[in-house]
């Protein structure tokens, strides 16, 4: 048939075509994007993001940095490490210095190779103050010379020093014996220095713009980023130096209200969300889009050791038995995937199997509070919770605040909501601060040094300035160790364990990263970076 | 007339001042220190290091003490710099920038639609007094003026993307003439045209029955040129004086729908800045809420005499 | 002098009848007395305690248990709703009494006395009316609640008084506080107003000639006169405080969890009304309802005081 009509000029299949365009013309514009293509996929994004620079160490875009960069090495979900950018990598033997071979074929999308060079140009400008990167710490802040580039306002790190184009080598300020974990991850992304920095050698405005002239190293590149409607499309980067990727586009659009976010995901409209907090996710869009293999991550409520009334350890204890939280699961993560936590660490080789849990005591509880300075509920000033910015958060504070109420009868209890978002410890009283801690790492020592060691933002914020000079001798101690010695694992669990003691903290639960994408998209799985491991496998339909 | 605007707009220069101290010192003193605040808000994993805070405070100039912060804050508005972002570092006025004409569209769009629906509606109503036709129509928007627009938007949007069929999602902007702005116009509509329809059956009413127009309808006039003629003039002035509450009922109004609807305007922004304690954009999007209304009350005091002669000589008795 | 005082009488009782005539304003009246009656009687006719949570009974739809269901927290929905008609009346009422009572003084002022007093009164009126007012009460409620409650907290630790230390009332008073800013203007401009136009009638100046007290003047003549278009407006005040404070607690702002509001519960609602519908239609439809019955009482009374139209 289509030869026949092929010499008149209008063959069947371009008649359907003609049919296809004008039918697609009638439909009203807005609505003809939204239609479902096989091989391109369309994600939910979480707000409209003012600003997509790679370089801030989080972020609500974070999450997709994978599709564009190569970081120098990966995780994939089950824990292991894989070489990326680098190909191999040796510490020398008292792990003080490490040599790193970057890939042979590793380009950006323009052809530039990429090159020691980039490399350590890289890492000096995420370590720099104007970047503002927030977790460079974690990444580079045992290299020698890091403190003077991220406070100092050095331009150079005298740790790091290139041998040739595609070998570069890092001296430390300390043995570190698990430096090759800490880059691991989407951090602090290598990108064409040269073409991003300015005379000053801070960062230009807007450098990520693709109409900027934005090179990249991953998979794909970003061909949109339209800063109005909050747009962004990303195709696939011809000269990646990895496998080819499966899919031909991705797109992202911001819908912020959850609940048309997730009318739009039932529908059909968009396979996958960057980051969906809503009660019943499960119920809402089905098991295997709420799980995920489980992360070094967990929620949980810290008490403040500064302010009164948590200033006073009897207190703390009080509260923190006086809570069913058998009942605190049941109303707020129910049967989903997330675990009831019981102490901080999780997903890491130190967890520990012999933590003694807090129990749920009521009576004690009351003994304690009678017998803490205050003697008595009513003489307690009024107890406020902060950073219950999402519904589970709110689930959760006002069921504790109930239990609170019936089992200790205090009825003061106030929490902050949406727009009330945050007040930090200097500013008044806060004591109860609902708040993650999590790490890039799977190391146990890393979790807890940035959980429960006094030099973490989290003892000195949220637990009021934290600090047991045994937890922290511990931890400094177990961080000389190499993964292999089982000593380092032994020592971060005596430190968890006195650090349970203190009671300064309401455990919660442990988080998985959920796949966050419908079942119809395949080779999607996250890792503790929160980023696809293989983004280049993705495919979506079939 | 020339000087009645001129001293006008004179006046709005110590208003927005008032209005731009009182928001300042506000956030100044009350909501704390937007730097310590970025650092504070930050996961529990990411390091606390008060030498890069106060390095980051210095240079944002944030350790002055407040009246040289507010003044070194009006002197670069007059230059046109509205100040940096305290959480993206863009400038401000581009910010402002992308997401005014959005509200400003709506806005236009808002009122025109209400002027259409609501004005013809009114008078009907009127027209039926008592009838059948004005307690449907009263009743339709007392019930319509009286659901808060943050619960319908949510609702009919949701309603939407599961009944019709695929490829049609009512949310994001397209621009003002996009199938898209249908919905969200509507839920903005709502408050203004309950009240217009309202104020406009009862100014009909109240003129109906005036001197002037039964002697038009004595003199033998068809009914249609008494009510053009004669009603339309005082029929729209207490719509076009409501104009002052339609432009606060709309500014309050598009937080929540371009929130729902996903719109990047003003009321977004407002609310985004505000949570974020980013006191550069807040004062920015406050002063341009201010400078809107007082300019829509302009425009009001200008038209007014054109609409009722009467009104001209009463009006420094607002 | 006896007449006079008949013709006092007569007119409020031919409002009065005029008002019952009105059946859609008697049904707005009826609605709002029963939520008043309920609110005062609250603690008393709750079914449940609003703050006590049952687990077991999460989420559940209305039924003989519990009218109106129950929350994700399993507290009652419909003892929610009574307390949110508390925090609402109270908040109306307040509010617009506080703002009312600024507003007859500064428009009295402004009224009686003129010049510049007069003008920058009315700058400060028309200064206030252009702010954004839910821009302007979240700037307040974030900047000023912290610093509030720590001194609130101060003085609790130094004299152990528990009044310092149930802070909820402190959401009120920053709710007040911030409404009453944003609503007085329009109360003032109304008073000052009627003073003018008053001022100068026939009948004041007839009075003054006669050699009335002023204070006579005032109350015969002015304040029936006057009171009119202010009774109106508090009633269409009332219920825009109303919905207002709702949006609000919408927000987020004001009364906060676990205090039930009707805006708060709303907002809850949203999230879930696929899956619990009424957990939002219970505080959506008994807010929509008071709303309308404020305006159907507002138009009654407009129409009950301001006999000006007649029936074809």
């Amino acid at each position: 048939m289509a030869q026949e009509d092929s010499g008149r000029g209008l063959s069947r299949r371009s008649f359907v075509k003609l049919a296809a365009a004008v039918a697609g013309a009638a439909l009203p514009l807005g609505w003809q994007q939204a239609l479902a293509e096989e091989g391109v996929l369309k994600i939910v994004h979480l707000t409209l993001n003012p600003d997509w620079s790679p370089l801030r160490g989080g972020g609500s875009h974070y999450n997709w940095q994978s599709l564009i960069w190569a970081s120098p090495m990966y995780f994939d979900p089950e824990g292991n490490i894989h070489p990326y950018l680098f190909t191999s990598w040796q510490p020398n033997e008292d792990w003080t210095v490490w040599t790193f071979d970057i890939h042979p074929d590793a380009v950006f999308s323009d052809g530039t190779p990429i090159t020691a060079a980039h490399v350590k140009g890289s890492w000096e400008l995420n370590a720099r103050p104007s970047t503002r990167n927030q977790r460079i710490d974690l990444v580079l802040s045992s290299v020698a010379g890091f403190s003077d580039v991220h406070t100092g306002g050095a331009r150079e790190l005298s740790g790091v020093r290139i041998v040739n184009d595609k070998q570069i080598e890092v001296t430390l300020e300390g043995p570190d014996p698990i430096f090759d974990l800490k880059i691991a991850n989407q951090l602090a992304p290598i990108v064409k220095v040269e073409d991003v920095v300015d005379e000053n050698g801070d960062a230009k405005e807007e450098w990520w713009q693709p109409a900027n002239g934005l090179v990249v190293s991953g998979p794909f590149r970003p061909t949109l980023v339209d800063m109005t409607t909050g747009q962004v499309e990303y195709e696939p980067n011809p000269l990646f130096f990895g496998p080819a990727p499966a899919l031909t586009r991705v797109e992202l659009m911001p819908i912020e209200d959850t609940v048309v976010a997730v009318a739009a995901l039932q529908k059909g409209e968009f396979d996958a969300h960057t980051e969906l907090r809503v009660p019943n996710l499960i119920e809402q869009l089905g098991e295997e889009f709420a799980s995920g293999p489980e992360i070094p991550k967990g929620q949980h409520f810290w008490l403040s050791t500064r302010t009164a009334p948590t200033d006073d350890p009897k207190v703390r204890e009080a509260l923190i038995l006086a809570i069913d939280r058998e009942g605190l699961k049941t109303v707020t993560i129910g049967d989903g995937p997330s675990k009831k936590a019981e102490q901080v660490l999780n997903a890491v080789s130190g967890v520990d199997p012999d933590f003694e849990p807090y129990p749920f005591d009521p009576e004690r509880a009351r003994q304690l509070l009678a017998e803490s300075s205050y003697g008595a509920p009513e003489n307690l000033p009024s107890l406020m919770m902060v950073g219950i910015s999402a519904p589970e958060f709110e689930a959760a504070a006002q069921y504790i605040a109930e239990q609170w109420r019936q089992n200790l009868g205090i009825d003061s209890v106030q929490m902050k909501p949406q727009i009330d978002a945050y007040s930090g410890p200097d500013q008044g009283n806060v004591q109860i601060f609902r708040d993650d801690v999590a790490t890039r790492v799977p190391d146990a020592v890393v979790y807890l040094m940035a959980s429960i060691h006094s030099q973490s933002s989290n003892a000195q914020n949220k637990m009021g300035g934290y600090r047991n000079e045994k937890v922290d001798a511990l931890l400094e101690e177990a961080s000389m160790l190499p993964p292999s010695d089982p000593r380092r694992d032994e020592l971060a669990r005596e430190a968890q364990r006195l650090f349970r003691n203190d009671y300064v903290f309401i455990p919660w639960y442990h988080e998985v990263v959920p796949k966050s994408a419908m079942p119809r998209v395949h080779n999607f799985g996250r890792s503790l970076d929160l980023n696809v491991s293989e983004p280049w496998k993705i495919t979506v339909g079939g | 007339m020339l000087l009645f605007v001129a001293r006008r707009v004179l006046v709005w220069i110590p208003s927005l001042l008032l209005i731009l101290f009182v928001v300042y010192a506000l956030a100044f003193y009350g909501a704390g220190d937007p730097i310590k605040l970025i650092f504070l808000k930050a996961p529990g994993d990411v390091a606390y290091n008060e030498a890069r805070i106060e390095a980051v405070r210095e240079a944002a100039g944030l350790d002055r003490p407040f009246i040289a912060q507010f003044a070194s804050y009006v002197g670069n508005l007059l230059q046109g710099d509205w100040g940096n972002s305290l959480i993206t570092g863009q400038p401000v006025w581009r910010t402002i920038a992308a997401a005014a004409p959005v509200s400003g569209q709506l806005g236009l769009a808002t009122i025109i639609l209400t002027t259409l629906i609501a004005i013809p509606l009114g008078v009907i109503a009127a027209l039926n007094q008592n009838g059948k036709l004005d307690y449907i129509t009263l009743g339709a928007a007392l019930a319509v003026g009286a659901i808060p627009p943050y619960v319908v938007g949510p609702i009919l949007m949701v309603s939407l993307i599961l009944l019709l069929p695929p490829g049609s999602i009512p949310y994001g902007w397209g621009g003002i003439f996009d199938v898209r702005v249908i919905l969200p116009l509507l839920v903005l509509c709502m408050a203004p045209v309950s009240i217009i329809v309202r104020q406009t059956r009862a100014a009909v009413i109240e003129v109906m029955n005036d001197d002037f127009i039964r002697t038009a309808r004595a003199k033998g006039l068809p009914e249609r040129i008494v009510v053009l003629r004669h009603m339309m003039r005082p029929v729209l002035t207490p719509v076009v004086t409501q104009l002052g509450i339609i432009m606060i009922s709309l500014v309050n109004g598009a937080i929540f729908v371009e929130l729902v609807f996903g719109l990047p305007g003003l009321g977004r922004l407002a609310v985004q800045s505000t949570v974020d304690n980013d006191y550069p954009v807040i004062l920015a999007v406050t002063l341009i809420g201010a400078a809107l209304v007082m300019l829509s009350n302009l425009v009001v005091d200008l038209a007014y005499p054109l609409l009722d002669p009467r009104a001209h000589a009463a009006r420094s008795d607002r | 002098m006896t007449a006079v005082v008949e013709e006092d009488v007569s007119l409020v009782r031919d409002a009065w009848r005029r008002l019952r005539a009105n059946r859609l304003a008697v049904v707005g009246l009826c609605y709002i007395v029963l939520l008043v009656v309920v609110a005062v009687a609250g603690p008393w006719i709750s079914p449940y305690d609003f703050l006590s949570q049952d687990v077991t009974m999460r989420s559940a739809p209305p039924s003989l248990v519990h009218w109106m269901g129950t929350d994700q927290l399993g507290r009652d929905v419909l003892s929610r709703v009574i307390y949110g008609a508390r925090t609402a009346l109270i908040v109306a009422v307040v509010v617009t009494g506080i703002s009312l009572a600024i507003g007859i003084v500064l428009g009295a002022i402004a009224g009686y006395v003129g010049g510049r007093l007069d003008a920058f009164i009315m700058w400060l009126t028309d200064v206030t009316m252009s702010v954004p007012s839910l821009l302007l009460v979240i700037v307040i409620n974030t900047s000023l609640k912290p610093p509030l409650q720590r001194w609130l907290d101060e003085l609790f630790l130094a004299t152990k008084n528990p009044i310092f230390r149930d802070t909820m009332w402190l959401d009120f008073v920053l709710v007040f506080g911030a409404m009453t800013l944003i609503l007085w203007p329009p109360y003032a401009r109304l008073v000052r107003g009627q003073i003018l136009s008053i001022r100068n009638r026939n009948y004041v100046t007839a009075a003054r000639a006669l050699g009335l007290p002023a204070r006579t003047i005032v109350r015969r003549y002015i304040v029936l006169n006057a009171i009119g278009p202010v009774i109106v407006a508090v009633s269409a005040g009332l219920g825009a405080a109303m919905v207002l404070e709702s949006a609000f607690s919408f927000l987020g702002i004001g009364v906060t969890l676990p205090t039930p509001s009707w805006g708060n519960m709303i907002s809850d609602g949203l999230r879930v009304w696929r899956n619990a519908p009424h957990l939002l239609a219970a505080p959506a439809i008994v807010l929509g309802l008071a709303t309308i019955a404020f305006s159907f009482l507002g138009d009654g009374l407009n129409d009950a005081l301001n006999p000006r139209q007649k029936h074809r």
